[in-house]
């Protein structure tokens, strides 16, 4: 019915264009997906113009071997091997992984309920509150991780504290420079991007689709996973891939807080790419990262595509 | 955890539009409202307390952000006003901000609305695709980004480091975006079709509208993106740079350190003065405007 | 499908508009809007002012007097690692200075990026001391200076001296009593400190497969007793001063700031030799600048006024000895300066630029050292 209506209403302006002008209409309203890439079209050029040389640079370098300042342009897989052979290559990679993991569990978990509470409790000044949880980020992260470093340090906060409270004598050390001050860290750092894009797919939640389940006679928590979790799914989505993907390869936090033991694959992609100076090594740990990212969070898309088209 | 969600969600009700009336009476809702309200100071104090130490340790009279706290003293603060480099820097990277917010939202709304309105062939390679600068290393992307440039023949400037943080801030405000747009009925467009608008009145008129609260979430994203970055920066930067490659690039220097601090102080309190006075403003448009938009 | 009745539409259209306006005010408030207006294309660049990539903090005109009392300030970009620094020039950003030191120029130099210095051209040339001047790390294989030596200093031991009982050794670093009470650079330098605890002096510049091989042990020793790797002074400096680690791997600002703090320090001269580096600055082939106000500013770096400032307020030592005359004794004496720098440049070791193939395998192995392979 309404794609009649839409196709007639454009119709009585297209008379008037010219032959070509309307035939290019009618062929944009005939193919939606034409017209859904014409609207998509500025930023796929954007992306396009800026994204395939480093794209192609990224794979070609992959396959490249460096020689000092020169780089060998035979092509080879020595890169590849050389990841297969080394252990410590896999191993970080799947640490590094499990610990985003962690972190945008442990984002995600905490940043729900606050995007809850500011789409249906706070009724007025919603924009007060996002940019109230915005704010705290305009700092550099440098100095934020520093002051982690004041609240988690030796003589840090938490350490004062407690033994002020007489609770211990010596301070802890355990609390930095392991995977947990990592996690931690990136968990404050990324809050901002958890809140907000649930907060979006909260906020756009039919209220009356929430009284009509009320209607119905479920109770609040089968009214939550009944109808306010699946519609925030897209949301939680989003904010999933939004923190886990930029976290996985991630080497500021763990250099500063991670000590020995929390060093991610980012480190090593990092010093190949700075001191050891041998881009095509680093390039091809970068692709396989790259390759794990888009195989998890592709699974994980079609798993909840799937999901939700059960429910 | 997802108790205290649910048990908050039993007063939920209302409707989006933030000027209908909660009412009180049907409400019996501090019992169902108190333990969420209570999370969420919590929850906000554990994204404050790291950011207000910066104020404490601006004022501390030693060039270590450690404890104890030896003085008081404003020196931090006179070294910060002294550096015409650091504030230049400061500047630099608001107005970055701003135009990266500004293009990465828009570019963001096009890709966003075009995935989640129209079944368009190919549409997981394209995310993908969209996706992809968050997982390219920034230093690749910078130095092809440079490279690039100088083929081009387009002079480093505040410019390049925009166009660099925009490609990367655009996959933030397209998920975004979507996640907002996602699931809304087309039936608004077509009404508004209906009443004759044209797609161009259509979008300005129904589907920014829509957006709205996913517009504001991505400009804040990407601003936030793009004042923090550094690596891409650092490669595109003409003679004019950001915040974040002077304060890495001065880490040589511990005893600049506090110079820092100082200025995340004030950039703290200006925030907050800024939220404040722009919401006096605000309050008293809408007073004027309408009385019914509380 | 569900319509929408035309009064919920207009309503929805009212509120949205409305939040729209409300938001344009605020942002309007924010004065985003007038920035972005003004958004230009940046400074536009003074005519042939050199272009200085550098570290910022050094782009104070303190730093160069006479030619900031004659021309000004150049133009400022900054850099935070060398590798960076060189790799944005190599791929085509048109600096005409820049601040490399003696272990990392060489590099750029066989890059082709780096002009030979006419030294005659700088009028504070023969102030500089001649132990520098004439020092191999700052020429080419053909007797070219490619790099005028502007600050220099130690790296070495820094040490509590409460806390810490010992022999000042680089074997400091892999005590086994103070577990979890050291420190050291998060780089690998920890290779060439282990080559030195190890016995084999200069060098461990240039270590052979064997030889690495036989300093892994202590690599891997050193791993297991530090607190962390630092990434930067002020991390050190933070942890030295409230007792957290007790030794560590320091350069001598590190000395002067705790000093002034009130800790108990020391900097240590191991017996195997104290660390010397040194930078300074390179013309690069890439730039554009006027090329006599490129050396009226490397001459200005030289001059003794920078070099006061730069001691005193920085921490770090000056090539120009005239520096040492006319800055203040008590201020030399506490960075761990001995009254004739000269002698220390001769006694101690010089870093040197590492071998490329070497510098790899050590990244390698340090790398699969701290994640504990």
């Amino acid at each position: 019915m309404s794609d009649q209506t839409q196709a007639a209403g454009t119709y009585s302006q297209a008379e008037e264009q010219t032959t070509f002008g309307f035939k290019l209409r009618a062929l944009f309203l005939k193919h939606e997906w034409l017209r859904g890439y014409l609207l998509l079209s500025p930023t796929l050029l954007v992306m396009i113009c800026l994204m395939c040389v480093p794209l192609f640079m990224l794979v070609a370098y992959s396959f490249w071997t460096q020689n000092y300042l020169d780089i060998d342009k035979t092509f080879t897989l020595a890169n590849y091997e050389a990841y297969f052979q080394k252990p410590i290559y896999a191993a970080l990679m799947f640490k590094s992984i499990r610990m985003s993991l962690y972190c945008t569990f442990a984002t995600l978990l905490l940043a729900y309920p606050m995007a809850y509470f500011i789409a249906f409790k706070v009724t007025k000044n919603k924009l007060i509150w996002l940019i109230l949880i915005t704010v705290p980020f305009w700092t550099s992260y440098l100095l934020r991780v520093f002051a982690w470093k004041v609240i988690l340090g030796f003589n840090g906060v938490i350490n004062s504290g407690l033994i002020s409270l007489g609770i211990i004598n010596e301070p802890l050390e355990f609390l930095l420079y392991n995977p947990t001050a990592v996690v931690l860290t990136l968990a404050h750092a990324w809050a901002a991007f958890a809140i907000l894009p649930i907060y979006v797919s909260l906020e756009k939640i039919d209220r009356s689709l929430l009284e009509a389940a009320t209607d119905l006679g479920d109770t609040p928590k089968e009214r939550f996973w009944r109808v306010t979790w699946p519609l925030s799914l897209p949301g939680v989505i989003a904010a999933g891939l939004l923190v886990f993907i930029p976290t996985v390869g991630d080497y500021v936090t763990p250099k500063l807080v991670g000590g020995t033991t929390g060093i991610m694959i980012g480190n090593i992609v990092q010093s190949q790419f700075g001191k050891a100076n041998n881009w095509p090594m680093g390039a091809a740990l970068s692709v396989i990262s790259m390759l794990m990212i888009t195989i998890l969070v592709v699974t994980f898309i079609a798993a909840t595509n799937r999901a939700r088209a059960k429910n | 955890m997802s108790d205290t969600v649910s048990k908050a969600g039993s007063d939920v009700r209302g409707s989006e539009a933030p000027r209908v009336v909660e009412s009180k009476h049907e409400g019996h809702s501090w019992t169902g409202e108190a333990p969420l309200f209570i999370y969420a100071v919590w929850y906000l104090a554990f994204l404050y307390i790291p950011v207000l130490f910066l104020p404490l340790f601006s004022f501390n009279d030693s060039i270590y952000v450690a404890f104890p706290l030896k003085g008081f003293t404003l020196q931090w603060y006179a070294d910060m006003l002294e550096n015409p480099a650091l504030l230049r820097a400061l500047e630099n990277s608001v107005k970055v901000g701003a135009a990266v917010a500004i293009a990465s939202t828009i570019l963001g709304i096009f890709a966003a609305k075009a995935m989640t309105r129209y079944r368009l062939p190919g549409k997981g390679p394209l995310t993908s695709f969209i996706m992809l600068p968050l997982v390219v290393p920034g230093i690749i992307l910078g130095i092809a980004l440079l490279v690039i440039s100088n083929t081009v023949g387009v002079d480093l400037s505040l410019y390049t480091i925009a166009m660099a943080h925009t490609l990367v801030a655009v996959p933030f405000a397209m998920l975004v975006l979507m996640s907002r747009l996602e699931g809304f009925d087309k039936s608004l467009e077509e009404a508004s079709l209906d009443l004759g608008e044209n797609a161009f009145q259509t979008f300005l008129r129904v589907t920014l509208p829509l957006a709205w609260p996913g517009i504001l979430a991505s400009t804040l994203l990407t601003f936030t993106i793009s004042f923090d970055e550094f690596i891409l920066a650092f490669f595109l930067a003409g003679n004019e740079v950001t915040l974040p490659i002077y304060i890495w690039s001065q880490l040589r220097f511990p005893n600049r350190l506090p110079m820092v601090l100082s200025l995340g102080a004030c950039i703290l309190v200006a925030s907050f003065f800024i939220v404040t006075f722009s919401e006096v403003i605000r309050r008293r448009g809408v007073g004027t405007q309408s009385g019914s938009a509380i | 499908m569900k319509r929408m009745g035309i009064n919920e539409f207009q309503d929805k259209l009212f509120t949205g508009k409305l939040d729209r306006r409300q938001a344009f005010g605020a942002l309007a408030a924010v004065g985003v809007l007038p920035t972005v207006m003004t958004f230009g294309a940046g400074r536009a660049r003074a005519a042939q002012q050199p272009l200085v990539l550098e570290w910022s903090g050094y782009e104070i005109p303190e730093l160069y007097p006479p030619y900031a009392a004659k021309h000004g300030e150049p133009d400022f970009s900054f850099f935070a690692t060398e590798q960076e620094m060189a790799t944005k020039i190599r791929n085509g950003y048109p600096a005409d200075i820049t601040h490399p030191c003696a272990d990392s120029w060489g590099r750029m130099d066989d890059g082709g990026l780096l002009k030979a210095i006419d030294t005659s051209r700088l009028t504070n040339w023969p102030d500089v001391f001649e132990g520098l001047r004439e020092h191999h790390s700052i020429h080419d294989a053909d007797g070219n200076v490619k790099m005028i030596p502007a600050d220099w200093g130690n790296s070495s031991i820094i040490y509590r001296t409460d806390l810490y009982d010992g022999e000042e050794s680089w074997c400091m670093l892999f005590d086994e009593r103070y577990e979890g009470k050291l420190s050291m650079l998060d780089s690998e330098s920890a290779l060439l400190v282990a080559g030195l605890c190890h016995g084999f002096g200069a060098d461990s510049f240039n270590m052979t497969d064997e030889m690495l091989a036989e300093v892994r042990p202590l690599v891997e020793k050193q791993a297991r007793l530090v607190r962390f790797y630092w990434g930067d002074q002020t991390e050190v400096e933070t942890a030295m001063a409230s007792g957290e680690i007790v030794a560590a791997y320091a350069w001598n600002s590190a000395v002067k700031s705790l000093k002034d703090q009130g800790i108990p320090v020391a900097y240590a001269v191991p017996k195997e030799g104290i660390l010397n580096w040194l930078c300074g600055l390179s013309i690069t082939n890439v730039g554009t600048g006027d090329e006599d106000l490129v050396y009226e500013y490397l001459d200005a770096w030289l001059s003794p006024e920078a070099g006061k400032f730069l001691l005193e307020e920085y921490g770090y030592g000056h090539a120009n000895k005239i520096t040492f005359e006319i800055s203040d004794p008590q201020k030399i004496a506490d960075l761990g300066f001995p009254s004739d720098p000269v002698e220390m440049l001769n006694n101690g070791l010089m870093f040197q630029p590492y071998d490329p193939v070497v510098l790899e395998k050590m990244v390698d192995m340090f790398d699969e050292v701290k994640i504990g392979l």
